[in-house]
């Protein structure tokens, strides 16, 4: 049977009927279209499917939509300003730290969520923040770059 | 991935819970953190016809510390166990297997109840609270039971819960002054890493310095966490120094039952339960002078 759930996501209110066995990626991508947020090994490994849950990066492959319920959820549409992208995706693109851009979403996630507890990382801190987050393009060099340019601006 | 079709509850207190969970038995399954229960179920490892979520329930996240006991409640993720200065203090070598748990991701998620439920042979919470002397409550609808750690796990995902019983508490008692612990695991990689061998340590100094009580437990080298009687015995009543340590790692090395998998040889995990036994006691030994 089918649940109702109120869910803050970037900043919208929305009421959505969820199936017990739906996950929270499946509601973000599926039902409301949000496919900035991309789904991996589904397994909790990758981090491709990372969301912001209450101020907390998360794998959302693990998370029940009808636990969401009552939550505040960011997405990676949820991060730019508008027209106006946030520091973090624009140390990404001035430092090449995009190549297929599938673990972006993730990889900007856990690097926000990390400036905004830590503003001044060093380079350990900001390679174990994004470590639950895998990158096959990078070497994850140009990643930890830009993540480390935010914090000494 | 599908998981697969489940009724879903959503308890607000303990007691509807345990009243689900009587009601329903082997067919629930309590949901905390997620992140083995959803992996088994994608997997098709598990698939309960009921799931209980324990995530509305405000009791099992409180963290109480008092009178020289510190009460963790079954849902406080292992993240606010890594950041938690009050484990910190009291219980670095915890502070220290919460923070070494999964990824970042994962750690915002996994609770400290699950890892113990799960009962893996290489978790990173046991050793840890074992070298504590953790105790963990048990309730169900007809009552509750406080069980020590040390006979809860009875083998790989195996324990002595009853299919209708939660785990709602774990209560450890602060350390004395004079004692520290360790806690060290090897992996190939640092995250999301299931650890080779780990092992944890607590120690404590009688007033001339010897070591009055030393527990040693290790992961990873038998069906459930293993604790080295032979390494205790080296240890108590000696007086702490390097070659000793050797000598303890050396005999929890003998008392390890690891066996050869895809992850490395037991001839290698073994020398290296040596070796991390050694470096927790070293971790401990330094605590245990400085506080």
């Amino acid at each position: 049977m089918k649940k109702l759930i109120s869910v803050n996501i970037n900043d919208k209110e929305y009421e959505v009927a969820v199936s017990p066995n739906q996950t929270l990626v499946d509601l973000i991508r599926n039902d409301l279209e949000l496919t900035g947020t991309k789904k991996g090994c589904e397994l909790g490994d990758c981090g491709s499917c990372t969301v912001i849950m209450d101020g907390k990066p998360v794998n959302s492959c693990l998370v029940l939509a009808v636990q969401a319920n009552g939550k505040k959820i960011t997405t990676i549409e949820g991060v730019a300003n508008g027209e106006k992208l946030h520091p973090v995706q624009e140390a990404f693109v001035e430092h090449g730290a995009i190549q297929c851009g599938f673990c972006s979403p993730g990889m900007i996630l856990s690097g926000k969520s990390l400036l905004e507890s830590n503003p001044k990382p060093t380079e350990l801190e900001i390679r174990t923040a994004i470590s639950g987050n895998l990158c096959r393009c990078t070497g994850y060099q140009k990643i930890v770059e830009a993540i480390k340019d935010v914090s000494e601006k | 991935m599908l998981l697969p079709k489940f009724e879903y509850h959503e308890p607000l207190t303990v007691d509807e819970a345990c009243r689900i969970m009587g009601e329903l038995g082997q067919s629930a399954k309590p949901l905390a953190g997620g992140t083995d229960l959803i992996v088994n179920m994608k997997k098709k490892v598990l698939s309960p016809s009921h799931v209980v979520s324990l995530s509305g329930i405000a009791d099992l996240k409180e963290l109480d510390s008092g009178n020289g006991t510190v009460k963790i409640g079954a849902c406080i993720t292992a993240s606010e166990i890594a950041q938690s200065e009050t484990i910190l203090k009291s219980f670095s070598a915890l502070s220290k297997g919460a923070g070494s748990l999964g990824s970042p991701l994962i750690r915002n998620l996994a609770t400290i109840a699950g890892n113990l439920v799960s009962a893996r042979p290489a978790a990173d919470f046991p050793p840890a609270l074992l070298a504590y002397d953790g105790q963990v409550v048990l309730m169900k609808s007809t009552g509750e039971r406080i069980v020590p750690l040390s006979d809860f796990f009875k083998g790989p995902g195996q324990t002595v819960m009853e299919p209708d019983e939660l785990l709602t508490q774990i209560i450890l008692q602060k350390p004395p002054a004079g004692s520290g612990a360790g806690f060290i695991k090897l992996g190939v990689r640092k995250t999301l890493e299931i650890s080779l061998t780990n092992a944890a340590a607590y120690l404590a100094l009688d007033q001339d310095g010897s070591i009055k009580t030393a527990r040693v437990f290790l992961g990873s080298v038998a069906p459930t966490p293993l604790r080295s009687p032979s390494a205790e015995k080296i240890l108590t009543g000696e007086k702490p120094d390097e070659a000793l340590f050797e000598k303890a790692g050396e005999a929890a090395a003998g008392d390890s039952k690891p066996i050869d998998d895809f992850r490395a040889s037991a001839e290698y995990k073994k020398a290296m339960v040596a070796v991390l036994t050694k470096r927790a006691l070293n971790m401990a030994f330094k605590e245990a002078n400085a506080g």
